[in-house]
């Protein structure tokens, strides 16, 4: 509904994940959220439950281990949702682009929507996104956002997609 | 009168909330959200897309509500407080099963911690409410508001009171409940969108329960009863900022050690 656009971008909720960064841009989004620069006075609460947040704060190139959680956090956040890479080696991979263990961004996983730069970013950095990202936010619609690459088999059950044995009732494991 | 407060819980506890959450900043030096920023997250959250995990665990989140909200509202119309007490036991029995009714492994530790932590502060609670029928002669709220002062009868109570108000209001050092940072929310794991927000909103009334409790203990002067009200808000915040959480079982223990030893002691003082 028209009328309720307008709170989205007064309380932003962030997931903050960390998709095999060296640490240097989480200990700025902390101290982003932090009482120096308190991103809260926005109305933002770093909630750590994909469920119940609208902004994803990806920091990482996306290590091979990383690639199935980032997509799955990703398709937990209920839309409207926006997502926030932060750090160059989260838009192309940084210091890491070309190693043999990591992917060079995360946009081939994910769309990305805003893209911080910086090796490590800034809290004001972070900020700027995040304030941008909520534009962004508010523009969006309520349709189903989609990963690129989605992970494992998937079958159609009752004319949805859907993972591989999933609908399947647990029976008791053989040993 | 009383009629327009009980509609009014939720909004009255979303500004307790909005005000605590402020507070909390200034006490961190910090700007702090404005101070409807509780209204806007629940704006927020009607506009999101809901996920459902099965239909009781969302259903068993708008009973948890409504009854807090009758809780509430039984307090503010002057009921029986001892119903008053298990009306808010029972909203919390609805709470936990919601929290075993899925196979989330953070929704069932928190679901036991919340059991946990009713087994600590829930005899305190009907022990409050035998002391004021012990001074005031009555369990209606009524009643008891048109008695005198309690504090200098029930000083104990009051101070087990203060004991056990963290857990109610999931604070340091009693949150192992909630604990955001090992368990995300505990209860509230599953739940996104639109249920989340009942339970969003039934945390204002959790406010107004316990600040209700502690307004009782002024009696018959409401002006008393405000800065009662106030000083404790104060208190617990500060508390909240300056404490770190305690295990689980280590909680269970401090409230027994001392809540329910104060509370018993006072209650055999009264009656002697
Ligand atoms: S951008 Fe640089 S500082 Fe930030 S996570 Fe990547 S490597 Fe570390």
């Amino acid at each position: 509904m028209k009328f309720f656009n307008a709170f989205r971008k007064k309380s932003p909720w962030i997931l903050h994940y960390n998709a095999g960064s060296c640490n240097g841009c989480d200990i700025e989004i902390l101290a982003a959220l932090g009482p120096r620069y308190d991103l809260e006075r926005f109305g933002v609460i770093n909630t750590g439950n994909p469920k119940q947040s609208d902004i994803f704060l990806v920091t990482g190139p996306v290590t091979y281990r990383s690639r199935e959680r980032l997509v799955e956090l990703y398709c937990q956040i209920p839309e409207p949702k926006v997502v926030i890479a932060v750090g160059s080696c989260t838009a192309a991979g940084g210091v890491f682009r070309g190693m043999y263990n990591v992917e060079d961004g995360i946009d081939r996983y994910i769309p990305v929507d805003v893209y911080v730069p910086g090796c490590a970013s800034s809290p004001q950095l972070i900020i700027d996104a995040v304030v941008e990202s909520l534009q962004i936010l508010e523009r969006k619609s309520k349709a189903i956002e989609t990963p690129f690459k989605l992970f494992g088999a998937v079958e159609t059950v009752a004319g949805k997609l859907s993972r591989l044995g999933m609908a399947k009732k647990v029976t008791d494991a053989e040993d | 009168m009383s009629l327009v407060m009980i509609l009014l819980a939720p909004l009255l506890g979303g500004l307790v909330y909005g005000a605590e959450r402020v507070l909390r900043a200034r006490m961190q030096r910090r700007q702090g959200p404005p101070l409807l920023q509780p209204f806007y997250d629940m704006f927020k959250l009607m506009d999101k897309r809901t996920l459902i995990i099965h239909a009781p665990h969302a259903l068993l989140a708008v009973a948890h509500f409504l009854l807090l909200w009758l809780a509430v509202g039984a307090l503010f119309a002057g009921w029986n407080l001892l119903y008053i007490v298990f009306l808010h036991l029972f909203a919390l029995i609805v709470l936990v099963l919601a929290g075993y009714s899925v196979r989330s492994p953070y929704s069932q530790v928190g679901a036991n911690r919340e059991l946990a932590a009713l087994a600590a502060y829930e005899p305190i609670l009907v022990l409050l409410a035998v002391g004021f029928y012990l001074v005031a002669g009555s369990f209606d709220v009524s009643a008891i508001l048109a008695h005198g002062g309690y504090l200098a009868q029930m000083p104990l109570l009051f101070a087990a009171l203060l004991i056990i108000l963290p857990i109610k209001l999931k604070k340091s050092p009693f949150d192992t409940v909630e604990a955001h940072q090992e368990i995300v929310g505990g209860v509230e794991v599953e739940y996104s969108g639109l249920f989340y927000e009942f339970l969003y909103m039934a945390r204002f009334l959790e406010y107004l329960f316990v600040y209700g409790l502690v307004f009782l203990f002024a009696g018959a002067s409401p002006l008393w009863g405000l800065l009662l009200v106030l000083a404790v808000f104060l208190l617990v915040n500060l508390v909240d900022n300056a404490t770190a959480r305690v295990r689980t079982d280590q909680m269970v223990k401090i409230i027994y050690a001392t809540a329910f030893t104060m509370a018993t002691a006072n209650i055999i003082w009264i009656s002697l």
